[in-house]
Formats: structure tokens, C-alpha cells, sequence
């Protein structure tokens, strides 16, 4: 299979996601709202910023590295996805001129946007999945549990990541930075965490990037 | 107005987080003809120490953190220059070298750190990310800086942060030159198994640690 590429990904990011990753978890106050509306007065702008793209090629077991990742998959897909360099580009220039604040609200819908992508491009794998009769493991990325950083590179060799603007460093990070790389496993019997939320089993009830939804 | 309630509404200016007034009355100060250095101390000073109480006591999160550092920063951008003209030297808490270790190009938790130590009176030189690791000590030597602070967010490029100590022992510069780390990865722990002198969690703890560190 060639890789496929789409460009048409729609991000809607709500403001009490970017409130709640700026820490504000009180329910009222003064800043909230204050926050609330600058956010929705300037969403316009920042969408113009916002680039989503992806790419993913499904491979036989047989054309990975046979990393203990893939193990028991009948098929692997391997994704990219980002949101350019745009809006982290001008999320620097607003640090830069004292305007700290704006910055951080902009790379904050940054991180929203880019998961929302990941996750989309996700369901449109699943999909790929259910046509083959096989079964999606949910997504995981290199650096995490025992798949080291360090395999990104054979995403990289896989995939023609240059062909969405991503681009991999020698310390293995992508960028723009507003980028995800991952994999997602087809195996011939239903994975019981696909599709869930990992935050769901996490303890940390507090941490403001928790998403209490399951995914669909 | 007398000189106390410019004091007063300076503070308050800070506190609430308005730039447009904490510009305008360091224009007033100038106008006036008021001592500058007492501007600072018994003005806007108080104002950033009462923001560092409130968020002690949970009533300010990180947007009013930051909104109070860009408006003591717009300030002291009206008041420098006036302060240089007049050959007065300005007494910081102390000369900060900061910036992300080499191999690592995120640069939020970074900024945030610097921003709020250049509101509490220190003065920072900002290297950026990715920066050689031998930078860090070559910039402070030269700068005669008090305080290298180490940003790393991955645990691939926290290693970075071990070397810069090993650099500072073999350069037999441990005491004169404190180091201080912090990152979403690294913990008390790891900075004492590097050796370096202090641990920020937050960029308000980073202020704190710092402080005490140039006091030693």
C-alpha cells in the first residue's frame, strides 16, 4: 500500500479545553471569563494559523523491524500528523514582544489542535482496519513505555513525512514541534483498550490535559 | 498625586494585572521627578510579591502569574532607560543564564521561567533552545552570571543537564556559578544525582529556588 495523505482535517478547539490546559481549574472566576473571550475573539486568527495534515501507510508485520511493539499484529499502520509551523512560529514572536500570555494561549490551542488531529486520523484508520477484518489497537507513539524516542526514525524511513512539512531532528523530536507520530496495530481479535481514553486508567484526577471522554 | 498612592496604585497595577497603568504611571514617576530605584522597591515590587502570595494561597493560577510579569516587564521598559540615562545602576537579584538544553526544541516551560524571574528582579539572558551545552558555561563566564538554569522536557535530553554539571565541575566552577534545573521530566532527585544546586517544579518555585540560591 502507498502512503496516503489528507489535508482536509477540520480542528474545532473550545475555550475551556485551552482554560483548563493553562491550569485555571477553579470553576468562576474573573480571568476565566476574561480569558474565555479573548479566546473566542481572536479563534478566527488563530485557525488561519492552523495547517492539519497527516499521513499513514498500513504495512505487512513482515516490513517492520520487528520491534516487540508490532507483536501479535496482523498489519501495522504507521502515522504522522501536524499542524505546521505557523501557529508555534507566532506563538514564539508574541513571547518575544512581552505578550507572554497570548503565547501561551496560542500554543495551548496548538496542542489541543494537533490532538484532535491525531485523533481523527485515528478513526480514519480504525476504519481501514474494519475493511481488512481486523481489529485496531488503540494509537501509541515512540518514547513512551518500552518504544524508544529513538524509533521514530524507522516511522521516518517509512513514511515520506516531508510530504506533510514534518521533519526529524537528530534528538529524534519532529518538527514543527505541533506534530505526532504513532502507530496502530491490527490484530485478528478485538484490542479491550482500543478506543478508550488512556486517561481513564490514569491517577493523576487533576492533571489538566485529562480528557474524561472515550473516544468513538 | 502624592508619592504613597503612586506607590499604592503600582502595586495595584501589577496585582490586577493592568498594563496600560503600570506604563503609564512609571511615565508619571519619570514626569515627577521621583527617585526611580524607589519606584521599583516601594512600587511595582510589593505588587509582583503580593502576586507570588496569591498564587501561594491558590487564588492566582499561571494566566494572572503571567499577566502580572508582562506588566511589571512593560514598566521596567519605561524605567531602564531613564535609570541608564541617569547613570544610576539599577541592583538586581542576580545575572541569569537560561535556556533548553541541545537536542531539545521546546521552549514554553522555558519562557515562562524566564519571564517571571525577569519580573522578580533578576536579570536574564535568554539563549533559546537547543542550545550547545558548552554555551551555557561559556555565556556565564563571560556575563559573570550567578545562575545557569537548565530546561529539558524529554528524558532523552535531560542527560544534557548532567553533562553542563560535569562541564562546571571540570572547570572548576561548582559554588561560584549555581546551576539550577527544571522540566516536566526532572525532579528533586534527578538534581541531586547531577549535582546541580537547585529544582524548580513551577516558574514560581523557580523564583523562589533561585532566590535563595544567589543569597548563599
Amino acid at each position: 500500500m502507498k502512503p496516503i495523505k489528507i489535508e482536509n482535517f477540520k480542528v474545532k478547539v473550545s475555550p475551556e479545553d485551552i482554560i483548563r490546559a493553562l491550569g485555571l481549574t477553579k470553576k468562576k472566576t474573573k480571568k476565566k471569563a476574561e480569558l474565555e473571550k479573548i479566546i473566542r475573539e481572536e479563534e478566527p486568527e488563530i485557525e488561519q494559523l492552523i495547517h492539519a495534515r497527516g499521513i499513514y501507510k498500513i504495512i505487512d508485520w513482515q516490513e517492520t523491524n520487528c520491534h516487540p511493539i508490532f507483536d501479535r499484529a496482523k498489519k501495522v499502520a504507521l502515522a504522522i500528523c501536524t499542524i505546521g509551523s505557523e501557529l508555534e512560529k507566532k506563538s514564539s514572536e508574541l513571547m518575544k514582544k512581552n505578550q507572554i500570555l497570548q503565547g501561551l494561549i496560542l500554543d495551548a490551542y496548538g496542542s489541543e489542535a494537533v490532538e484532535q488531529v491525531a485523533c481523527r486520523l485515528d478513526q480514519i484508520i480504525a476504519e481501514e482496519a474494519k475493511k481488512l477484518d481486523l481489529w485496531p489497537s488503540r494509537r501509541f507513539s515512540p518514547g513512551y513505555g518500552q518504544w524508544d524516542i529513538q524509533e521514530q526514525a524507522f516511522l521516518f524511513k517509512i513514511l515520506p513525512a516531508e510530504e506533510i512539512g514534518v521533519r526529524l531532528k537528530e534528538s529524534f523530536m519532529m518538527e514543527p514541534r505541533k506534530s505526532i507520530s504513532f502507530r496502530i496495530n491490527f490484530y485478528s481479535t478485538p484490542d479491550p483498550l482500543a478506543g478508550k481514553s488512556m486517561c481513564l486508567k490514569c491517577k493523576m484526577k487533576n492533571c489538566p490535559y485529562r480528557k474524561p471522554r472515550v473516544l468513538k | 498625586m502624592k508619592e504613597e498612592k503612586i506607590f499604592q496604585a503600582m502595586a495595584e497595577s501589577i496585582i490586577e494585572g493592568n498594563k496600560e497603568g503600570a506604563v503609564r504611571l512609571a511615565r508619571e514617576a519619570i514626569k515627577q521627578g521621583l527617585n526611580l530605584n524607589e519606584v521599583i522597591d516601594q512600587g511595582y515590587v510589593p505588587g509582583i510579591q503580593k502576586v507570588g502570595q496569591l498564587w501561594e494561597e491558590g487564588e492566582y493560577f499561571l494566566p494572572e502569574l503571567l499577566t502580572s510579569a508582562e506588566c511589571m516587564k512593560a514598566a521596567m521598559s519605561v524605567l531602564e532607560p531613564e535609570l541608564t540615562k541617569s547613570g544610576v545602576t539599577r541592583r538586581t537579584e542576580g545575572k541569569v543564564i537560561i535556556g533548553t538544553v541541545q537536542g531539545d526544541i521546546h521552549d514554553i516551560g522555558k519562557n515562562l521561567v524566564a519571564s517571571m524571574l525577569s519580573a522578580n528582579g533578576f536579570e536574564v539572558i535568554d539563549l533559546g533552545a537547543d542550545v550547545p551545552l558548552n554555551k551555557f558555561v561559556e555565556r556565564a563566564k563571560l556575563e559573570k552570571a550567578d545562575l545557569i538554569c537548565l530546561s529539558a522536557l524529554l528524558t532523552t535530553t535531560m542527560v544534557g543537564q548532567k553533562r553542563v554539571m560535569e562541564i562546571v565541575k571540570s572547570e572548576s566552577l561548582g559554588g561560584k556559578i549555581k546551576v539550577m534545573v527544571g522540566g516536566a521530566p526532572v525532579t528533586q532527585e534527578w538534581a541531586e544525582r547531577i549535582g546541580a544546586d537547585g529544582y524548580g517544579e513551577n516558574a514560581m518555585e523557580a523564583v523562589k529556588v533561585a532566590k535563595l540560591l544567589v543569597n548563599k
